[in-house]
């Protein structure tokens, strides 16, 4: 809407309710900025400079000093070596399956790409724990190569490789959406100019295809960076030492066990936080430089390129299906142990003839040898996820914590944003979006780190309480969940808002709806889908979330990916806790089963506008008419 | 029936609209014409209340209304987009300002059916969700949700614009039909000075913030008040050389004519004036052919009717007559 130098609404007054509506609503913004976000993260730099040497006095180069001279920079260097090494696999791997898929004539593209979106779904500590299923010392594939090649290292999948191995395929999913989406944007008459120009296939491919990817597989491959830097699960469950396990466990150390361990977790979250900062500077910058947009106006859709050679297409295909076994091994693998009982899922040999549901449904006792020749009963040892209280329990405190945060963030954001839209181009509303944009420049690990050490102690502005304090926890873990989700939801919900037409709202006004009303009736229905889709998928990915579990880790505040973690410890102490492979087998397809319904929910059900709704609707009503007509008849008959 | 005076729109410091002054009658079908930026819109808006002006008085039906509110001011608006709520049914888009206006449930359902009745929308079409229709029908239900509320008057912000030619044409004539039937006064915001002469009671032509002229379809065309105006509705040659010479027309002042008003290979008129012309090249559009004559130093467009016999080819010598009422001119 067009704004002329006075608005109208007359003169301002102090009792003017809008006003204080205003006012209240700029307070209540600045205290959450202020008091969750900047003071907390201020108070973790803080805290490097002003750590004190053995006789008590400040010493505000110690913690550098300490750092520098002793092993702490090998985490920093494990995770750029990491970071730099997951760059150029995630992106031989992300470009092979879009290709693959989308460019090349392969058979079987749809399956295979069912298969390669399996990561969507599955991801997370569940699936590095999938693919110890598999890989470990004891997992099924090491045991096969093992009787192939008895020389081989059963403990090949363990530290920087098994983190490579796992990272490599679980982070391929924004390749898997966002350069499918890039790829299928181009222009197929590009493509057409370019071989009737002369240029051969793969000329084609190099020089016309692969530069229009080239802004989206920048952006991925900072984004794979950021992930590689920050990777939590994997290496903490595979055991590769790298800065943000490092930080979980000085977080949870004490000056008893070793010098300044806070203000060195703080440090190294700092120092992610730089990392993280200046890449993101140099995508932002990247992205304003504007992407190869086509200037088409009648865009061609892309044919799938056959490969010519025989040869080359024969190696394209095995390479296809290589990856494809990779990537369904282990989602095939867990669903079908998770079906059968504690034996086969400990010795990791399929029992076709014995079928269970007892990972998922009720308890059973278990009945063993001792040592001294007697027979002993555990008694309800083996439960199923549904019957085993903690299980149950990490479930339920994930489910509501996650809910309330997604919601959370969504309330904030969409309020946020409406604000954003009513005041375009003016300061304020980018005062607004920059704070919300804010949490994106910082680690997950720096800002929780930053609640665990700020509000472990009585805070004034939240009431005098110890917000890491027992139960308090899950207010802790619920305010981090919201912040860390911000800067995502801003971002899909501020694109949603762009598709309100300005003149909707003029319309809504001219016929009589208040500010209120046109706000509830006409704008928010309309960005509704987006707003649930992102409430779906910062729900689905809390729900399983791990990293920030690990870093509040507390009794009170055990989430699901934690009850995981345990299960996978449990596992190590000899028959303490057999059936917990299975439990955690069973764990893993609840999650599968989760995201693949709240995925169809957001893109299958959530996509569909009031006309193809009220189609099916009518389809719906036909199709009934039709059984009943006919049932009728039958019935006459 | 709407009378705006002296109004001055400002952005920042930019002035959209000088002085505007306007009187659209009753009943009245008003143009407001000219091209993108002209301040058409800006003093449509200010009208309907999305804009204040900084100085100038909005008056309806003797009411002064420059500071009422938007929803207060018994104005109907039809958009550019139509602005039809994609998330409601038709249905519930026309209701939608009688349900705000706590109408109770039967008096709606009899206001929606009989509005719907009127601009043809069956029941079966009420049931469905906008982006099931078609840009005719969604016209429809804009103009009735515009309608069912009774405004006093109608504002209609390039409705047209979105839609094919052919569809255009069609539903201006239906808009302008509805128009005669519902005897409402419209506002009618338009860049297309052919919609703008077919569907006008009368026309507002606006440049850079100005109305230049303010007259009938037939005052604007035959009888532009200025240069601008005579430029912008329809196409027209300015003479030069030896047509201005021959036509004893003052060479210190600019001089039109439109192409129709040139007569091609006719007998001689009284006062008129005739000179010789070769045919550069001609454009074939089926119902007329339009001829492009050179004439000593200038090359003139003509338009003539394609009876199928009289058609001249490329470098045939002509005689081009130009009667000098036909001319208007205009100080340079």
């Amino acid at each position: 809407m067009q704004k002329t130098v006075s608005s109208p609404g007359g003169k301002r007054d102090w009792l003017n309710p809008s006003l204080l509506y205003k006012i209240f609503g700029g307070v209540l913004f600045a205290y959450l900025f202020l008091g969750f976000m900047v003071v907390p993260c201020l108070n973790t730099l803080t805290s490097i400079f002003t750590a004190k040497d053995a006789a008590g006095n400040t010493d505000p180069l110690a913690v550098i000093r300490f750092f520098l001279a002793g092993s702490m920079p090998s985490f920093v260097w494990n995770s750029v070596k990491l970071a730099v090494c997951l760059v150029v696999t995630v992106n031989v791997v992300g470009i092979s399956i879009v290709l693959l898929t989308e460019y090349f004539d392969i058979k079987g593209a749809k399956i295979l790409r069912l298969g390669y979106m399996t990561t969507l779904i599955y991801s997370g500590v569940a699936l590095v724990t999938g693919y110890q299923f598999l890989y470990d010392s004891n997992g099924i594939i090491t045991k096969w190569m093992v009787e192939m090649f008895p020389d081989i290292n059963k403990q090949w999948f363990s530290g920087f490789n098994a983190v490579l191995f796992t990272m490599t395929f679980a982070c391929t999913s924004n390749h898997a959406l966002f350069l499918r989406n890039a790829i299928r944007g181009i222009d197929y008459n590009t493509v057409e100019a370019a071989r009737n120009l002369g240029a051969k296939p793969f000329k084609v491919l190099l020089k016309v295809v692969m530069p229009t990817l080239l802004p989206t597989l920048f952006s991925l491959t900072v984004m794979t960076f950021i992930t590689g830097l920050c990777a939590m699960s994997a290496p903490t469950l595979l055991g590769y030492n790298s800065i943000n396990p490092e930080i979980v466990r000085l977080a949870g150390s004490s000056v008893a066990d070793e010098a300044f361990p806070q203000a060195r977790a703080a440090l190294l979250s700092i120092i992610l936080a730089m990392f993280t900062m200046i890449l993101l500077t140099v995508l932002n910058h990247y992205e304003r430089k504007g992407h190869y947009l086509s200037v088409s106006k009648t865009k061609a859709k892309l044919v799938k390129q056959k490969i010519q050679n025989p040869a080359a297409n024969v190696l394209a295909h095995i390479y296809a299906y290589v990856l494809f076994i990779i990537y369904m091994t282990p989602v095939v693998m867990i669903l079908v142990f998770s079906f059968q009982n504690w034996a086969s899922v400990r010795a990791k040999v399929l029992n076709p003839s014995e079928w269970t549901l007892i990972n998922y449904f009720g308890t059973q006792d278990y009945q063993y040898t001792r040592s001294n020749g007697k027979t002993a009963t555990r008694y309800n040892a083996i439960s199923g996820v549904f019957s085993n209280e903690k299980t149950v329990g990490g479930i339920q405190l994930s489910f509501v914590l996650a809910a309330i945060a997604a919601a959370l963030a969504c309330v904030i954001v969409v309020v946020a944003v409406n604000y954003i839209f009513k005041n375009k181009n003016k300061k304020r509303a980018v005062v607004v979006e920059s704070c919300l944009l804010f949490p994106w420049l910082l680690p997950t690990i720096l800002i929780c780190y930053s609640f665990r050490i700020f509000f472990n102690g009585e805070v004034w502005y939240v009431f005098n309480q110890n917000l890491y304090f027992r139960e308090n926890v899950r207010i802790l873990i619920i305010l981090a969940y919201t912040v860390v989700k911000l800067p995502f939801a801003l971002r899909m919900i501020k694109a949603a808002f762009y598709a309100i037409d300005d003149e909707l709202e003029d319309a809504a006004r001219n016929l009589g709806a208040s500010g209120l009303v046109t706000f509830l009736k006409v704008k928010l229905p309309i960005v509704l889908p987006s707003v649930l889709a992102v409430f779906a998928l910062n729900f689905n990915t809390l729900f399983t979330e791990y990293d920030m579990g690990a870093t509040f880790q507390k009794s009170e505040g055990t989430t699901y990916a934690m009850v995981m973690q345990s299960m996978t410890n449990e596992e190590g102490r000899d028959s303490m806790n057999m059936n917990a492979s299975g439990r955690r087998c069973a764990s893993t397809v609840f999650i599968m089963l989760v995201s693949g319904l709240i995925l169809y929910l957001v893109y299958g059900v959530g996509a569909r506008d009031l006309g193809e709704r009220l189609e099916r609707r009518e389809k719906r009503r036909r199709f009934w008419r039709k059984i009943t007509g006919r049932a009728g008849k039958d019935v006459k008959a | 029936m709407i009378k705006l005076t002296d109004i001055v729109v400002k952005f920042g410091e930019f002035e959209a609209l000088h002085n505007i002054n306007v009187h659209v009658k009753e009943g009245e079908f008003f143009t407001f014409l000219g091209p993108s930026g002209c301040g058409k819109t800006t003093t449509l808006r200010t009208i309907t209340g999305f804009i204040e002006p900084v100085s100038g008085k909005v008056e309806m039906q003797g009411r002064d209304i420059t500071r009422v509110p938007i929803e207060k001011r018994n104005i109907g608006i039809v958009f550019q987009s139509y602005a039809l709520f994609p998330t409601m049914t038709v249905h519930d888009n026309i209701a939608f300002g009688l349900k705000i206006k706590k109408l109770k449930k039967d008096e709606i359902e009899q206001k929606v059916k009989t509005i719907a009745r009127k601009v043809d929308l069956t029941d079966e079409q009420l049931a469905k969700a906008v982006s099931q229709l078609s840009g005719g029908q969604q016209q429809r239900v804009a103009i009735a949700r515009a309608l069912v509320t009774e405004p006093a008057i109608i504002c209609m912000d390039e409705p047209l614009s979105n839609l094919d030619a052919k569809l255009r044409v069609q539903l201006r004539n239906e808009l302008k039909k509805m128009q005669r039937e519902f005897g409402i006064t419209t506002i009618y915001v338009t860049h297309d000075q052919e919609e703008a002469l077919t569907l006008s009671d009368r026309i507002a032509v606006f440049n850079k913030g100005y109305i230049e002229q303010i007259g009938t379809p037939n005052e604007v065309y035959n009888f532009s008040k200025t240069e601008f105006v005579a430029n912008f509705i329809g196409d027209i040659n300015r003479l030069e050389g030896e047509a201005v010479k021959g036509l004893h027309l003052d060479k210190n002042r600019h001089h039109f004519i439109r192409l129709e008003r040139i007569r091609v290979n006719r007998p001689k008129d009284e006062g008129e004036y005739q000179t010789k012309g070769v045919i550069e090249s001609r454009e074939y559009y089926g119902l007329y052919i339009k001829y492009y004559i050179r004439i000593g130093d200038q090359s003139v467009k003509v338009i003539e009717k394609n009876d199928g016999i009289n058609i001249y080819d490329v470098g045939e010598t002509v005689t081009v007559g130009i009667h000098p009422q036909d001319v208007m001119s205009y100080d340079a």
